[in-house]
């Protein structure tokens, strides 16, 4: 079977998109400093362009939790990026986050080593936890945060450090400790690909959580599958989308695997108007 | 089969009350009520290092704050900064005004751009940043027997001159509590550093704003005059 030509390849637009935000969320320090163009500020804690503002639904809850005021802005800047994660799950992260950019960049340039680049670019996930590891991250953090009392993941987020770093680096000229957390996240990649967005990650544990439901999925179509099983090897978080797995929580949507599909199996479709809901666990593979 | 259902069954059970009891937990237990906030986590505002204009009070501001950096991207004159972990602990992240470094120079662009209600937006007037306090012992135009010279910097340098800064007959500054604004211009600005007796000390310091003390820093002016 023949690769899909590039423009038509979704993932080609969705390295452009990660591409375009990381732009926007470095640059806006630079746009903000050297030529006072105030049009958009601060990074994805909250965003503002223009007059439109988004919050972070976590950092929002969090900030609500610990000091128990409500204030309409920040209740109103959540409703686009709740309503993106009702709709399409967790699609912020693989389509927007700076550190999915930043661990695809790494696996290139790791790619590019001579002796060890193939190794590393075909390597296995070494780690390999329980998914539902992702829930005990959330409540561990909302935990924590209730007991000391303070927001902790306002400033820990790995993607909101990449805002602040250069917004560090380019206002007052030095960058804190903890460029560390965004350096050993994007170290973490060699162990297992993306084990931190997979297990860890409290804001992906959200967005997956409110997008459990969600309309955009991607449809398994077993009656034209030859169980080739190039989509469980390729997909970085790790599940199966040969068994039906791509309709589960844990599916980024990011279309690494309908783009890898040599026979269409895998498509994006609408839930409601798909075909039919695949039970996991059952493989049809083609005489 | 009736056996699986009733394991399902029982899981799901499981779920919910584990699910009550976490959500019941979170929105209960706060130990940030019982500590003393003294002791456990020592805020890092003090003298001259301030919070921005129309800053909630310090107890809340670092529970509000999403730490996203807006009011510092768009201040104009560069004068918010953020502390980092070194410097804040649990407080890093959130912004300050350093007034000996830069000071605050009420264009209020910060306010208008906060999403957690940490900045809340508010006239110029009603900003209350920290209150000024005058040191008569350092102050030139205090010490006019001394140093026989009579600056009026602080006063000409007030956006509320006249109104937070006053001068009596011999020329002398003194603040008016109420109308301070605690930008920090006056402190910025004073030239009493330059004597050569106060080896660098300036005369204004801007003390983070706590509304039961100032009686207290009126008594203490009084009493080093």
């Amino acid at each position: 079977m023949a690769r899909k030509s590039f423009w038509k390849r979704i993932t080609i637009w969705r390295y452009l998109f990660l591409a375009v935000c990381f732009v926007i969320v470095v640059g806006n320090p630079f746009t903000n400093y050297y030529w006072d163009i105030n049009f958009i500020q601060g990074w994805f804690q909250s965003i503002g362009v223009g007059n439109l503002w988004i919050v972070s639904p976590l950092e929002g809850v969090e900030s609500i939790l610990t000091a128990k005021f409500f204030y309409m802005p920040s209740l109103v800047g959540m409703v686009i990026p709740v309503t993106v994660a009702l709709l399409m799950g967790r699609v912020f992260c693989s389509w927007m986050c700076p550190i999915e950019f930043l661990s695809l960049l790494t696996d290139k340039i790791f790619g590019l080593i001579p002796k060890w680049g193939n190794k590393l670019k075909y390597r296995p996930d070494l780690i390999r936890l329980p998914k539902r590891f992702l829930w005990f991250a959330l409540v561990a953090e909302l935990l924590f945060t209730m007991i000391i009392g303070y927001p902790l993941f306002v400033w820990w987020s790995p993607p909101g450090l990449v805002g602040r770093e250069t917004m560090f680096y380019v206002f007052y000229k030095h960058v804190t400790i903890e460029i560390v957390i965004v350096i050993l996240v994007l170290l973490l990649n060699l162990l297992t690909r993306r084990l931190f967005c997979r297990y860890f990650c409290p804001l992906g544990a959200t967005l997956a959580l409110l997008g459990k439901k969600r309309q955009l999925v991607i449809h398994y179509d077993a009656s034209k599958c030859v169980g080739c099983k190039v989509c469980d090897t390729r997909c970085p978080m790790g599940i199966k989308p040969s068994v039906g797995e791509s309709q589960t929580v844990y599916c980024w949507n990011c279309a690494e695997c309908v783009d890898v599909c040599p026979t269409n199996a895998l498509n994006f479709t609408w839930r409601d108007k798909g075909v039919l809901r695949v039970t996991p666990g059952v493989v049809k593979v083609n005489d | 089969m009736e056996k699986k259902k009733f394991i399902k069954e029982r899981r799901q059970f499981l779920k919910v009350t584990l699910g009550t009891f976490l959500s019941g937990a979170l929105t209960s237990c706060d130990l940030s009520r019982f500590k003393n906030p003294k002791t456990m986590v020592k805020s890092p505002i003090g003298p001259n290092i301030l919070r921005p204009p129309g800053a909630v009070s310090e107890e809340h501001f670092a529970q509000k704050c999403i730490r996203c950096g807006r009011c510092g991207e768009v201040c104009p004159y560069h004068c918010i900064k953020y502390f980092d972990i070194k410097t804040g602990g649990v407080f890093s992240g959130t912004p300050y005004v350093n007034v000996m470094e830069k000071p605050c120079y009420l264009c209020m662009k910060c306010v208008y751009v906060c999403p957690t209600g940490s900045l809340v937006p508010c006239a110029k007037e009603d900003v209350r940043m920290g209150v000024a306090v005058i040191n008569r012992q350092i102050c030139v135009t205090w010490q006019q027997q001394k140093t026989g010279l009579m600056c009026k910097t602080c006063f000409s340098v007030c956006p509320f001159s006249g109104v937070a800064i006053k001068i009596d007959h011999d020329f002398r500054p003194y603040i008016v509590e109420e109308y301070c604004t605690g930008c920090g211009i006056c402190a910025y600005s004073c030239i009493a550093d330059t004597w050569y007796e106060n080896k660098g000390k300036k005369a204004i310091t801007i003390m983070p704003i706590k509304w039961k003390k100032i009686k207290e820093i009126k008594l203490e002016d009084i009493k080093k005059s």
